[in-house]
């Protein structure tokens, strides 16, 4: 039980380390996500099928997703379309391009190898094989988490979060901040789209649906970490998100071991995610600033 | 945050250790259904039925965890490790995305999965082509019939030529059923004329743009155009182009008739599989099944709307439906 | 050098809201002057700053900045000679990111934001120092977030942020207009300081005629997009306070104020 919260949280956590850059450090609300979940998972599985080590199609889902998020940047930045604009026509745009790249919508990979079931896999001792998928998952999500936590404190991350923050800030440091806005969302889309390949391989088959709140579960998770843990300075907000993930799963798994009607769920999810946002309010508010 | 995981730990052993009351010959079976739908529904209902014809009467010696996913692929997931989790006897899923997922968590814990309602297992890489099984999984197939439907579009339009027939890209069960229209339509002089949509909003204008070309438009099991049937009658109506159904269900609605598969029936033959299983036959040796004979239901008022007369061999076997 | 000539501006046009800002307006800004620009609301002052920076784009005439035609290039491409301090403290700072990450942020200014560290270890001593002589305690506060300064503290931060790395030209807006009149003195007299020191060409609008006299070496006074008054050199060092006082209220007058 565990086990599979644990699993399952931290690959929805890679998605909040996405959501974490747009919602909370750009400030954009990045519908995309929706989309290039499965966009990952799409390109992770067509690649797999098509007989490439499934560790590599993750570096091919992570480009698919970057791609993703330039489109995104580019209509709101270059074409001037309102945030949450942008990012409905790239997630509506994207489902077509899914879809063909899947060539279906539905791509079962129980037929052979993937990240998870592999000769490397099941050549882990046995009272460590219960655990491989966890330790997998695991490696990858710190490497995305550190990596991301690198990227924060070089100077291109400062500018990044400066965006988010203060935008006129940027302007007045001589910078264009179309191209940090363009650059975050590049990176956001590319942690969603690898949680979606990751997913994929997990569960060894991608699904044309597989996006569908996509974008409330990522949400869900960076609030739910941010807001528990606020109170401690020393915790890096990534590992808030991916602590907000595992117990977001672990909320559903709960649910779910109570016997909850789980036509319910969906208006739970809605309704503990108002409180969560409510309570929030209560913070001192983050000063919006138009020159 | 030690405190938290022990806390979340200790909650989710007792809670696991409630559901996992494994008392002398009582059987747990976790049965994971994709979403809320009328015919997968009726599967359950049939799943019961047919189990209990073999001995395994709810209540009695059987215990269903029922959970539905809500067309949810993560929450399918969670409910298939939460039934592997619990180690119950046997999981029924129903429709493919349960299917699989509930393979993929089960499938090294050797919990048998049987499955109802997949239109095409061996493109979901749940049955081998050659007609074995990747391991402890089986059940039946809900794929049309397609060829019955065929004859009796015949029957009822001899002068036909075009079929129409709108499914929605998205929708797998729709791809592999309408691949096999697309083939056996040629036996029967028929051309197969075909629009994919995204959405149901899509409907009207796809449908404006197929009308004219067929001489009817026959359903396949696409949940977005089953969903919006009535917006399609109407406007078949106003073009006077009759449409067949796929089920029973949507001969009550309107459509002139449909070669079906019953879905209990579906339900009823996937638990009998599930008794052998439960008898300690292996999964992994029993083919999945599909329905060999489909029902015939017509709907008279909406004949008579487009003044088809049915064959009388064809009416001897008719089931007439009115709407409810 | 920074100059505007014959530049045309009018807001909303073609709406019933169409309103002439400037009509063949030209100014030039010498090098290295401190020129302040007083004048009532709509006057047009912000407007100019906004023109020069870049914010908003004119309709006719062009902007020259060290005699290159700048009328057409991007605000943030501007800014690589141009420091500004806006009159909302929260403009010019970043108040999640701490004192140390908002001074690394500022003194890389000018060079590229790469993979490198954010921040410099060799250079916290020199900010330190940079901090101290201001008395408000900053030096102790490096790891604090902005947002937890009050409005004077994130001001000073905003103006040694905008003026840390080598400029031609600084644009202050209203800079101490949020203040309170002792804050208000303190970062006044720190802008003369680095003003003369760093010998920067200073466009400074306020509403402190005071503060126009006591620190411009030239003063305009704006109205309706036009200057109706002009001190530079000896004129400048013979107008006093109550002589802007006497002709701002003129002006107000005549329009129903």
């Amino acid at each position: 039980m565990l086990l599979s919260i644990l699993e399952q949280g931290l690959i929805y956590g890679i998605l909040a380390l996405g959501l974490l850059i747009t919602y909370r450090i750009l400030d954009f609300p990045d519908l995309t996500v929706d989309s290039s979940f499965p966009l990952g998972a799409a390109v992770s599985a067509v690649l797999t099928v098509r007989g490439m080590a499934p560790v590599w199609t993750l570096f091919f889902a992570v480009l698919a997703g970057c791609l993703a998020g330039l489109i995104t940047g580019l209509i709101h930045v270059k074409c001037h379309v309102r945030d949450l604009l942008s990012g409905i026509i790239t997630m509506t745009g994207l489902y077509s391009i899914n879809l063909n790249i899947a060539g279906k919508a539905n791509v079962p990979l129980f037929g052979g190898d993937t990240l998870f079931k592999n000769p490397f896999t099941r050549a882990f001792p046995a009272f460590l094989a219960p655990y491989a998928t966890l330790l997998i998952i695991l490696v990858i999500t710190l490497i995305a988490k550190l990596l991301l936590d690198w990227f924060l404190s070089t100077k291109a991350g400062f500018l990044l979060r400066a965006a988010g923050d203060n935008p006129s800030v940027v302007t007045t440091l001589a910078q264009d901040q179309g191209r940090v806005k363009i650059l975050g969302l590049m990176i956001a889309n590319a942690l969603v789209a690898l949680s979606g390949a990751v997913m994929c391989q997990q569960q060894r088959y991608f699904d044309i649906s597989m996006g569908t709140g996509a974008m409330v579960i990522g949400l869900a998770s960076v609030i739910i970490g941010t807001n528990i843990f606020r109170s401690l300075r020393f915790m890096r907000s990534t590992t808030m998100a991916l602590i907000g993930s595992v117990l977001y799963k672990a909320s559903v798994a709960i649910a779910l071991q109570l016997g909850l009607d789980a036509s319910f769920m969906k208006l739970i999810t809605a309704v503990l995610f108002l409180i969560i946002l409510v309570i929030s309010q209560f913070r001192p508010k983050k000063v919006r600033l138009h020159v | 945050m030690k405190k938290i995981f022990a806390a979340l730990l200790a909650l989710t052993l007792m809670l696991s250790m409630t559901s996992v009351f494994a008392e002398g010959k009582t059987y747990t079976i976790g049965v994971s259904q994709f979403a809320v739908h009328g015919s997968l529904d009726n599967c359950f209902e049939g799943f019961k039925l047919g189990l209990a014809e073999e001995g395994f009467v709810e209540g009695e010696n059987v215990v269903f965890d029922f959970e539905n996913s809500n067309a949810d692929t993560g929450i399918a997931a969670q409910i298939a490790d939460k039934f592997v989790n619990a180690n119950v006897d046997l999981i029924c899923a129903i429709a493919t995305p349960s299917a699989m997922s509930a393979f993929n968590a089960a499938q090294d814990r050797n919990i048998p999965v049987i499955y109802t309602a997949v239109s095409d297992p061996v493109a979901a890489q749940l049955a081998g082509t050659d007609g074995t099984n990747p391991g402890e999984v089986t059940g039946t197939s809900d794929a049309l019939p397609v060829e019955a439907q065929l004859r009796l579009i015949r029957a009822l339009q001899p002068e036909a030529t075009k079929i129409g027939i709108l499914h929605t890209t998205s929708e797998t069960n729709s791809d592999s059923s309408l691949e096999t229209y697309r083939q056996l339509a040629p036996n029967y002089g028929f051309e197969i004329i075909d629009k994919g949509i995204s959405t149901g909003a899509d409907i009207p204008l796809a449908l404006e743009a197929l009308l004219p070309l067929v001489d009817c438009t026959t359903n396949l099991t696409d949940n977005t155009v089953v969903q919006s049937l009535p917006v399609v009658l109407e406007l078949s109506a106003v073009a006077g182009k009759p449409v067949y159904g796929s089920e029973i269900e949507q001969v009550k609605l309107g459509c002139i008739a449909s070669e079906g598969i019953e879905y209990v029936e579906l339900g009823r033959q996937t638990g009998h599989i599930a008794a052998r299983v439960l008898r300690g036959e292996s999964a992994a040796t029993i083919p999945f099944e599909l329905i060999e004979n489909s029902l015939l239901y017509i709907n008279e008022e909406a004949l008579a709307q487009f003044g088809i007369t049915v064959p009388e061999e064809l009416l001897a076997r008719a089931i007439t439906v009115t709407a409810d | 050098m920074f100059e505007v000539r014959h530049i045309d501006k009018t807001y909303s046009p073609g709406t019933v809201q169409e309103t002439c800002l400037f009509r063949d307006f030209s100014l030039a800004i010498e090098p290295h002057s401190f020129v302040a620009v007083v004048g009532s609301n709509g006057s047009g002052k912000t407007s100019l700053l906004n023109i020069l920076c870049g914010s908003i784009d004119v309709d006719q005439g062009t902007i020259l900045m060290n005699g290159e035609d700048i009328t057409r290039m991007k605000d943030y491409k501007r800014y690589r000679k141009i420091g500004r301090v806006y009159q909302n403290p929260a403009l010019g700072t970043c108040p999640t990111m701490t004192i140390l990450e908002n001074l690394s942020m500022a003194d890389n200014k000018g060079k590229r934001f790469n993979l490198t560290g954010g921040v410099n270890k060799k250079r916290i001593e020199a900010y330190k120092e940079m901090l101290l002589p201001l008395g408000l305690g900053l030096e102790d506060k490096l790891s604090v977030p902005v947002g937890m300064l009050s409005g004077g503290q994130r001001q000073t931060l905003a103006l040694l942020m905008a003026t840390m790395t080598p400029l031609d030209f600084l644009i202050l807006d209203e800079h101490t207009a949020a203040l309170d009149p002792k804050t208000a003195e303190l970062v006044m007299a720190l802008t003369d300081r680095i003003v003369r020191e760093k010998q920067l060409t200073t466009l400074m609008v306020t509403h402190n005629l005071r503060h126009a006299v006591e620190y411009g070496d030239r003063v305009l006074m704006m109205h309706q997009g036009n200057i109706v008054l002009d001190k530079g050199g000896e004129e400048k060092k013979n107008l006093k306070v109550e002589d802007l006082l006497g002709l701002f209220n003129t002006i107000s007058i005549e329009c129903g104020n």
